[in-house]
């Protein structure tokens, strides 16, 4: 699957923050979890086991996807600081 | 006493505009930039329209671009679960001047334009991430760079060209930040294959190309699909309603992966190497219409100002930000040259769009936006041309019936006539 090989089709330059930021303690009262669906890199998934939204910033193409279809306030959401993140290029 | 007249966030298309046009005019720019380059950050791979603006800044700029194809067919096709049916827009004229339109693949396009500003000298600094507004008594004075010491940069006016999720507009009160009923998500797949293939296969000669625009194949997810042609790569993707996909609880990537090996699009894919994927938002839903663009000080342009739509039938959003960002640099300009960028003053910017084609063709197919929300036309009514048009097409020894039976035959139980009147009637005050 595409979303499988996101890191061999993206190109990153990763910074060693994250630039987005969950409040579980929100994530927790959320009963659709939408970034988990939606997020086109798949970013956020749920862990049943620790029930929790388990999220890594790494494969994040900053499209915006998630802040959009959060609407329990839960991200901290930032651009990566300049020159880091997703970059195209042919 | 600041350096720049003005600092322009976002070099796309919007910002590059507004900076080239502002420098043209004598005013010192810096643009800031938060990739490694302009169109570093950019995914787009489809089609600019052929508009006034860029050609206005820079002469002979649609012979000198470096666009990818030349448009020359528009295809758009309904899928329906066994076949699909297609309707072709091949022009002859399109391939001389006034061109309708080119594909471009946007790391290059932006780069290149980019220098051009550079060239009128406008000042070009990218890995510069704005992180905020620098507001003083009200007014916007300037901006924060993120990570850098002395990251502050003031000037008499700051427009902001930073894209759909502008963190900007939101901060200087322009809107609340868009919501997914506003917004549609598209991804992206890149697939190369070399050039004299692209031809043979789609017919096309001398940098000629082609948009498919596909409906139905989005597991009735509203949206649609589109496979654009560029010079030796095909970009194929999926755009979805963000609050549909969401409360669907379906992947993006599940519906890019199944149109891609859908039986309209895995022929045209046959042999090509996947070499990129991308997902990027863009302001829809009827282009949610914000009071105003402008702020004491502070301007925005483009897709963060959500100046973008479509019909359905078309998809426009490059060639409206560089308008807005060259009516939003005529706007900077005056202003700052008479010293006044109050609120007040900068409000000619939104009365500027309000006269121009691009806050009327918003306004013309604000309808169609909302006609776009009915779920039925991206599964059932795609099934139902696709009946009819099987119907018409089959010969079976039984005698044939008239178009209008046949349509009735077809739709008899499968869609109430009151919803059929419903449909029609709001097709009908969309887009007559």
């Amino acid at each position: 699957m595409i979303v499988d090989a996101i890191f061999d089709l993206v190109s990153y330059r990763l910074h060693d923050q994250p630039h987005i930021v969950l409040d579980q303690s929100r994530c927790l009262q959320c009963d659709h979890h939408s970034c988990t669906h939606s997020c086109p890199a798949r970013c956020y998934e749920w862990s049943a086991a620790r029930a929790r939204v388990e999220f890594a910033y790494e494969a994040c193409v900053e499209c915006g996807t998630c802040l959009a279809v959060c609407d329990r306030g839960a991200l901290d959401w930032h651009y990566p600081v300049g020159g880091f993140g997703v970059r195209f290029s042919r | 006493m600041s350096d720049f007249d003005a600092i322009v966030v976002g070099a796309g298309p919007a910002g590059i505009t507004a900076a080239l046009a502002m420098s043209r005019a004598g005013a010192r720019v810096l643009l800031l930039e938060r990739g490694e380059w302009p169109g570093a950050k950019n995914m787009f791979g489809g089609m600019l329209v052929t508009c006034e603006t860029p050609e206005r800044l820079l002469p002979g700029f649609w012979d000198d671009a470096p666009w990818e194809r030349n448009v020359t067919r528009r295809v758009l096709t309904v899928v329906g679960p066994e076949s699909s049916s297609s309707l072709t827009h091949e022009s002859q004229g399109a391939a001389k001047k006034p061109y309708a339109g080119f594909t471009l693949y946007r790391p290059v396009f932006d780069r290149w334009y980019a220098e051009r500003a550079r060239d009128a000298g406008v000042t070009l600094l990218c890995d510069c991430m704005v992180e905020g507004l620098v507001t003083r008594d009200g007014r916007v004075r300037g901006v924060r760079v993120a990570g850098r010491e002395d990251g502050v940069v003031e000037a008499p006016i700051v427009i902001a060209a930073d894209g759909v999720v502008s963190l900007l507009a939101k901060e200087a009160g322009l809107h609340d930040g868009f919501k997914a009923k506003d917004l549609a998500l598209g991804v992206r797949a890149l697939f190369r294959l070399d050039e004299d293939e692209i031809d043979a296969r789609l017919g096309l000669r001398g940098k000629e190309g082609a948009t498919y625009e596909y409906l139905g194949c989005t597991g009735g997810v509203r949206g649609g699909a589109f496979v654009y042609t560029q010079l030796d790569s095909l970009s194929v993707g999926v755009v979805v309603h963000l609050d549909a996909l969401a409360e669907r609880r379906i992947a993006p990537y599940d519906l890019l992966e199944s149109f891609i090996g859908s039986a309209p699009v895995a022929p045209l894919l046959r042999g090509a190497r996947l070499a990129e994927y991308s997902a990027h938002l863009l302001p829809e839903g009827g282009a949610p219409m914000l009071p105003r663009r402008s702020a004491a000080g502070f301007l925005v342009a483009g897709d963060a100002g959500a100046l973008c739509y479509t019909n359905g039938l078309t998809f426009e959003g490059m060639n409206l930000a560089m308008a807005s960002g060259e009516m939003a640099a005529k706007v900077a300009v005056e202003a700052a040259g008479a010293g006044d960028v109050s609120a007040e003053r900068l409000s000619a910017y939104d009365a500027l769009l309000a006269e121009s084609y691009v806050m009327k063709d918003l306004k013309t197919w604000k309808r169609a936006g909302e006609f776009l929300k009915r779920d039925q036309m991206f599964a059932l009514y795609p099934e139902l041309v696709e009946s009819l048009m099987e119907s018409i097409y089959r010969s079976d020894g039984r005698p044939k019936q008239r178009i209008a039976r046949l349509g009735l035959d077809v739709v008899k139980g499968r869609v109430s006539w009151r919803q059929l009147l419903k449909d029609g009637i709001a097709a009908g005050r969309s887009y007559l």
